[in-house]
């Protein structure tokens, strides 16, 4: 918006004409402009990209990150055994029918975990380190606070509460 | 004997098993509006002014040079950007051609215009039979090779030709590649062995070892796949990208490569393979129909618990 004002005014006109004229005269923005800087829908982007930039010479190779297994392969496999055992937990208290503390704080664990990596995939993806270091440091700190609030909830749900499987089954029923 | 066969062959295929609800075909040029996102609709009504070239109603038209009598007449509408006015915003540029002039494929539509109609158009182009992977372009919405795709014969539809997405352009359809080679370059595509041949001749392999590689020798590096990835779009510096990881999939599967704990440790970090969400666009588009998905998925599976 500042630089469609920026363009606007600069239009080629000679000092003599800008002082003779009345101030209360605005300088011709067109309309749609204006009214579309109030709009939501004014779309702008997010993450521009920049002039590019080539480490190296071209034939040199792009540098090959130092092994990091525990954000790199453990971490997956933690993550797919996470996801693999919500199906079964999900599953089991309601088809099974009982009402068990131990799988519904083990579902309540899980839970946690997975949308923290779920989360902080989306955080990875979207909040390129080196683009916006900021932005991701603060996103990472809002995820873990909010992971550890979630935690805390649930923890309170269940202990002083009904539990979240009793819970799903009363609204379920209700 | 032969019948039978057909019919195991049948049964055992996916696509006989699989209900076609859940299958994604491949990416089509012919179904345009299958894939119309929803955000066309904002585009539709609050354009974007700063991104998009201009469009070709706001450019002139190209006509064919000579059109004769019942003459089937296509329009192109290509995205023109020249590094020489670099001031000068890229736009869309409309050629009309008769089909019955032009040859089959899009290449050769891309040809004829530079040869009769326009010199100053810009694109790479060798073997005019997808082997060297030159012409691979943005066409009607999906990233396929310029020569193996043909044009479609309605010609009340029109052709938009970009070039591949999320690139650096350097002019008109030629994106800038040094990073996606540089980035093959870093999984150091080649052999590595310390041990000579037992007979010292040459590597032996069986038969099983080599169909292993199927699938994977193909791929000549056009870089569809890699651009039509969302995840090589957002993180390009420290993701590989499809085509990368499907080559860096072809030297760990050699049997005869010695370097497999390395090759591995090389990608064991969170962005060089895992930024891979499995979105499978590198599968759908690929014009020489490989599975790069099936390759990362691959590379998961035997750094899993490693």
């Amino acid at each position: 918006m500042l630089s469609t004002l920026a363009r606007a005014s600069a239009k080629p006109s000679s000092p003599l004409t800008q002082s003779l004229r009345p101030s209360f005269v605005r300088t011709a923005v067109p309309k749609s402009t204006r009214i579309a800087a109030f709009h939501a829908t004014q779309r702008q982007q997010i993450l521009p990209p920049l002039p590019q930039t080539i480490e190296g010479t071209a034939n040199d190779p792009t540098p090959v990150p130092t092994p990091e297994p525990v954000h790199g392969s453990y971490h997956w496999s933690f993550e797919r055994i996470v996801s693999a055992g919500l199906i079964p937990l999900t599953i089991a208290p309601f088809a099974a029918g009982s009402l068990n503390p131990v799988t519904d704080s083990i579902l309540c664990a899980l839970l946690v975990i997975h949308s923290h990596i779920g989360f902080e995939s989306c955080i990875v993806d979207y909040f390129p380190v080196k683009r916006i270091p900021l932005a991701r440091k603060v996103a990472m700190w809002a995820l873990r606070i909010g992971t550890l609030t979630l935690g805390v909830a649930l923890y309170s749900f269940e202990t002083n509460d009904v539990g979240i499987t009793e819970a799903v089954t009363r609204i379920w029923h209700a | 004997m032969a019948a039978t066969r057909t019919l195991a062959r049948l049964a055992t295929r996916r696509t006989a098993v699989r209900p076609a609800l859940f299958t994604r075909g491949l990416a089509s040029v012919a179904d345009t509006h299958a894939r119309d996102p929803i955000s066309k609709i904002a585009e539709k009504t609050v354009p974007d002014a700063a991104r998009k070239p201009i469009p070709e109603s706001k450019t002139s038209t190209v006509k064919e040079p000579e059109p004769s009598k019942d003459a089937k007449i296509k329009t192109f509408h290509i995205y023109r950007w020249n590094p020489d006015e670099p001031s000068s915003k890229p736009k869309m540029q409309s050629y009309t051609l008769d089909l019955n002039k032009t040859g089959p494929m899009m290449l050769d539509a891309l040809i004829r215009i530079k040869n009769e109609v326009d010199p100053t158009l810009t694109f790479r182009r060798s073997c005019r039979e997808g082997i060297c992977g030159s012409c691979a372009m943005n066409i009607d919405g999906v990233n396929t090779l310029a020569c193996l795709c043909r044009i479609p014969t309605e010609t009340a539809k029109e052709s938009r030709i970009y070039p591949l997405p999320h690139m650096y352009v350097v002019k008109d359809l030629v994106p800038d590649m040094t990073l996606f080679y540089k980035q093959y370059r870093s999984v150091k595509p080649y052999l590595q062995r310390d041990t000579p041949a037992p007979d010292g001749r040459e590597f032996r392999q069986s038969k099983e070892e080599r169909k292993k590689l199927d699938g994977l020798y193909e791929c000549i590096l056009c870089a569809c796949c890699s651009t039509s990835c969302p995840s090589y779009w957002w993180n390009q510096e420290e993701y590989l990208g499809p085509a990368v990881l499907l080559q860096s999939y072809r030297w760990i599967a050699d049997s005869r490569d010695e370097k497999k704990p390395e090759r591995l440790d090389a990608l064991n970090n969170s962005m060089s393979v895992y930024r891979c969400h499995t979105i499978l666009n590198c599968s759908r588009t690929c014009p020489k129909g490989l599975n790069p998905a099936l390759a990362i998925a691959e590379i998961k599976k035997s750094m899993a618990f490693t």
